[in-house]
């Protein structure tokens, strides 16, 4: 458009067909979108991590077979009961727990082993960005669900070998975005000024790159940790993750599966809780993007 | 004098953004006749674009216009998107100012004028493509069957801009404007294209509207100019009486700030002090005042209407320049 | 930069009709897919050979697998024998390297079947669901995201941008069983599990398969319906094309899918080249919650059963699927950007 529309005018009201009825609703509705996920996210970690701690809460891996089956909204039992007798919503608490921690490593590891990869291979380019990417391309071809099967299966199943295998999902995963958020990077003038005015290597990476590319990197990794905390159920569905009888939603559906017909709650409430995290980090990752304007 | 095709009173555009009211276009009346070449002539952010686009209804959803703008008798403002598709390109045309980014560049070059010409009329593939190959052999392509299935990248900047006046000549409209049209181009290019675009309004009998913050080549091809400042009009005389009786200080200032061959070497440009105008936070009082050498109490206090002072001579100042040539025509 | 004008006079003088021999004779897309040839070459061959390591670096005895708890030492030594299993790595992967050139990828270790048998038997399987799946989720993301984008922020817009959401953030696990539990256990639309062959009842071929097309599909129909959206408004908002567009006075409906749609594409073929890697992989849970007897179905059998030449033959193949796929999306974007296929020109 002309040069005399101010920019923050067309950016920040483009597309709105009819404008808001009032400015202030128009920064409810706003704060609302980052607040609620983040909201239900904090109630989340802090229902998983700290209510057991505490607060009493039956165990969840030594319920008396004396209690199978029990249904949602029995006394003292607000998700009811499994099979073997276990709680449902301890259950959920504490495999939230491995959810959480499961993402956060495999995030963590992604940014840090995949994002400093792609990091160099943009900034450095030639040979660097050949090699660096031909390996990105064999772990990105390479499915990695059959690596992760293949340590789960060899190594046996437990959080740590899960953390492993999906790190090699992550990590080519985050190394192509902060490559290309790189190379976009450099093309732009300032970053020639700064290798104009004889910056050294590692400071402009430092100063100028990283900084810029966070943003997208963070919002990219919180629809990654979404993805993550989905393929640790798949595991653990498969019985590959979390090892029996510790608790994890994947395999809370797993086990619910089988008397999905008679009680579906028991496939239902982990299913939910699993859902409703991920839909948090991803309108979060959406919020944040819209606010940062990555 | 013929009846005016485009009659402009009292324009006035508004954004409203981040709890922030924007005055663009801040009370604008003019008025364009067939076959006149009208130059409007202003800096960034002086509303020159603006008041055009919101004319032809181009300007985001978020832009209130108020006021009127009577194309042939027909009220343009306040028209729904869809009444005022049908005047696009058959009325009143535009030339963009990058022709770059201004061709969709995918798509061939001859289709994007058949396009042009098909919107309006109901002509056949076969034929609009002939009338495309006319267009371009109107404005100067060589080749123009060849031509016509390029597309836009292959083509040079001034070639391209030269598209942009085929598509806009497709529907023929009666009123051409052409939006800082040569700024992005060289200047034997501009030159040509220039050339180009006072040969066909002649030939076709168009006004013209020519936007540009260039006064040079306003006094160069235009007849009657219009100086904008912080969306208001600041002066508007025929072009040689401009020039040679220049009366706003601002319009001054930029005569003055044109380099020329005369001037000694190596001596100091006369540039305009100051920032432009922050437009959701006008000063009372005259908006130039800031940066005026001339300013006095009273141009702090009040602002000055624009006035025809002199027949055919309009300007809006408390204490207008005096005299004979100053400035000089370029 | 007069000498520009003239420059591209010279150099666009081949017209339309001498373009297709120079297409051919020398087009850079040619070129362009020779190089990505090249260089998926290597790839392959990496995900081959890492995919032989790590099955190899599994613990435990094969052969004793194979046989059970109760095999004797004898027996297992046999088996082993018989199966090549105790020879050094790199000769068992040239065997089986070299095999492959020969067309052969070699036998199952469970049951002596042919690994190309095997294979022909269920690809074809995952094949139709994979496509059915693909097609159907990208047919529906191009219609909601051209409706979405047409009034953005209305109620179309909303709508598609609220199944999106759902769509990206449910589990395809979770969705089928959910699926499961709705049209099959209470209304009976489709079978809950089994397949039925194509040349047997085509109906309920299709029937047997919608389910987990669909679990498969909602999630790819999320990610494509939001980028294809949001590119085609970024189009539509920031592009200066479709502002000539609108000033020549042409309609909406054709500025949308004329202008805006070709120039939005670019982005998705990227994306679905990239995405096929992770919808195969997805194959391998869906398969067995709906007992599909694809390849997806006996990969997570396989692994457990330390068969390799069963398990590289699937990874060979998906692997090629994912590279090949990767690549023609590459050739695609060429194809349709102009600017790459003829290059630029002066100025």
């Amino acid at each position: 458009m002309a040069a005399s529309l101010p920019d923050l005018l067309v950016t920040a009201e483009a597309g709105r067909t009819r404008p808001p009825r009032t400015r202030a609703a128009a920064g409810w509705i706003r704060a609302l979108r980052l607040w609620l996920p983040a909201g239900f996210l904090i109630l989340m970690l802090g229902a998983c991590f700290v209510w057991p701690n505490v607060y009493p809460v039956p165990n969840p891996v030594r319920g008396s077979v004396l209690y199978a089956g029990l249904s949602p909204l029995s006394p003292g039992h607000i998700f009811g009961t499994d099979p073997v007798g276990n709680d449902v919503f301890s259950r959920i608490l504490y495999g939230g727990q491995v959810s959480f921690e499961v993402g956060a490593a495999v995030t963590a590891i992604g940014l840090a082993v995949g994002g400093l990869l792609g990091i160099c291979a943009g900034y450095w380019g030639g040979a660097v960005d050949a090699i660096i990417s031909r390996v990105l391309d064999v772990l990105i071809a390479f499915p990695a669900l059959v690596l992760a099967l293949a340590i789960a299966e060899g190594l046996g199943p437990s959080e740590v070998h899960v953390i492993w295998a999906l790190s090699v999902f992550s990590i080519p995963a985050t190394g192509r975005i902060a490559r290309s958020a790189t190379l976009e990077l450099r093309e732009q003038t300032f970053m020639l000024a700064a290798r104009l005015s004889g910056t050294r290597g590692w400071r402009v990476l430092v100063r100028h790159v990283i900084p810029n590319i966070v943003p997208q990197l963070m919002t990219f990794s919180l629809l990654g940790f979404g993805v993550v905390i989905i393929l640790e159920g798949a595991l653990s569905y498969l019985g590959l993750g979390i090892p029996l009888p510790e608790a994890s939603w994947g395999s809370m559906i797993a086990q619910g599966q089988q008397s999905l017909t008679a009680s579906p709650d028991l496939v239902l409430i982990p299913s939910a809780f699993l859902f409703a995290t991920v839909v948090s980090l991803n309108l979060l990752g959406d919020a944040l993007r819209e606010r940062w304007a990555v | 004098m013929s009846e005016s095709l485009l009659e402009v009173k009292d324009l006035k555009v508004t954004f409203t953004g981040g709890g922030r009211k924007l005055r663009a276009v801040d009370g604008v009346s003019y008025c364009a006749y067939p076959g006149q070449t009208l130059a409007i002539v202003g800096e960034s952010g002086s509303g020159k674009t603006v008041s055009c686009r919101a004319i032809m209804g181009l300007l985001p959803p978020t832009a209130a216009i108020t006021g009127s703008a009577r194309f042939a008798g027909i009220q343009l403002i306040g028209l729904t998107d869809d009444q005022l598709r049908r005047h696009r390109g058959a009325d009143v045309a535009m030339v963009f100012q990058d022709p770059t980014r201004s061709l969709n560049p995918t798509m061939r070059i001859g289709p994007q004028i058949a396009e042009a010409v098909r919107t309006h009329r109901p002509v056949g593939k076969p034929q609009a493509r002939e009338e495309a190959v006319d267009l371009l052999r109107l404005v100067r392509i060589p080749l123009p069957e060849r031509r016509f299935m390029e597309y836009p990248h292959q083509l040079s900047g001034g070639m391209r801009q030269r598209v942009m006046i085929a598509i806009a000549l497709a529907g023929r409209p009666r009123l051409l404007i052409a939006d800082e049209a040569t700024t992005a181009l060289d200047v034997t290019t501009q030159a040509q294209i220039m050339e180009l675009l006072l040969e066909l309004q002649s030939d076709l009998g168009m006004a013209l509207l020519l936007i540009s913050h260039d006064l040079a080549l306003a006094a160069s091809y235009a007849d009657e100019v219009i100086v904008m400042y912080a969306g208001k009009i600041v002066e508007h005389a025929p072009a040689p009486r401009l020039f040679s009786r220049v009366r706003m200080p601002y319009t001054q200032a930029l005569l003055e700030a044109i380099p020329r061959l005369e001037r000694p070497a190596h001596s100091l440009l006369p540039v305009i002090g100051g920032r432009p105008p922050d437009l959701s936070a006008l000063p009372a009082g005259c908006s130039f005042a800031p940066r005026c050498r001339r300013a006095a109490d009273d141009c702090l206090a009040a602002e000055p209407p624009l006035t025809e002072h002199e027949p055919g001579h309009r300007w809006a100042c408390w204490h207008p320049v005096e005299g004979g040539a100053e400035g000089g025509a370029a | 930069m007069a000498v520009a004008e003239h420059t591209a006079t010279d150099h666009s003088g081949s017209g339309a009709r001498s373009d297709l021999t120079r297409r051919i004779l020398g087009s850079s897309t040619l070129r362009l897919a020779g190089r990505r040839l090249l260089a998926a070459i290597p790839v392959l061959w990496g995900v081959t050979f890492l995919t032989y390591v790590v099955m190899d670096l599994l613990p435990g005895d094969t052969a004793q697998i194979l046989l059970g708890a109760n095999a004797t030492p004898a027996e297992i030594h046999q088996l082993s024998v018989e199966l090549h299993l105790n020879e050094p790595f790199w000769v068992r992967y040239g065997n089986w390297l070299g095999g492959m050139f020969h067309g052969s990828l070699g036998q199952s270790l469970t049951n002596q079947e042919n690994v190309t048998t095997i294979l022909g038997a269920r690809l074809p399987i995952t094949a139709e669901l994979l496509v059915y799946a693909f097609v159907v989720s990208l047919v529906l993301a191009v219609g909601f995201a051209v409706l979405a984008a047409r009034w953005p922020n209305g109620i179309m817009d909303r709508i598609s941008l609220a199944i999106s959401m759902t769509g990206l953030s449910i589990a395809p696990y979770v969705l089928a069983l959910v699926l499961i539990y709705l049209f099959a256990v209470k209304i009976q639309w489709f079978p809950a599990i089994g397949y039925t062959s194509p040349s047997v009842n085509l109906v309920e071929n299709i029937k047997s398969l919608t389910l987990p097309a669909a679990s498969l599909g909602v999630p790819l129909f999320a990610v494509y319906t939001r980028l294809l959206r949001a590119d085609i408004v970024e189009q539509m908002q920031r592009e200066d094309y479709i502002v000539t567009a609108r000033a020549k006075g042409v309609r909406p409906w054709r500025i949308l899918l004329r202008h805006a749609l070709p120039n939005s594409l670019f982005g998705l073929i990227t994306l679905v080249g990239l995405n096929l890697g992770t919808l195969i992989g997805a194959t391998a849970i869906i398969e067995p919650i709906f007992s599909i007897p694809g390849a997806g179905d006996i990969l997570v059998q396989s692994i457990n059963d330390h068969d390799v030449p069963v398990v590289e033959g699937i990874v060979v193949v998906f692997a090629v699927v994912v590279v090949a796929a990767n690549l023609l999306a590459d050739i695609l974007y060429a194809a349709l950007d102009p600017r790459i296929r003829y290059g630029r020109v002066a100025s």
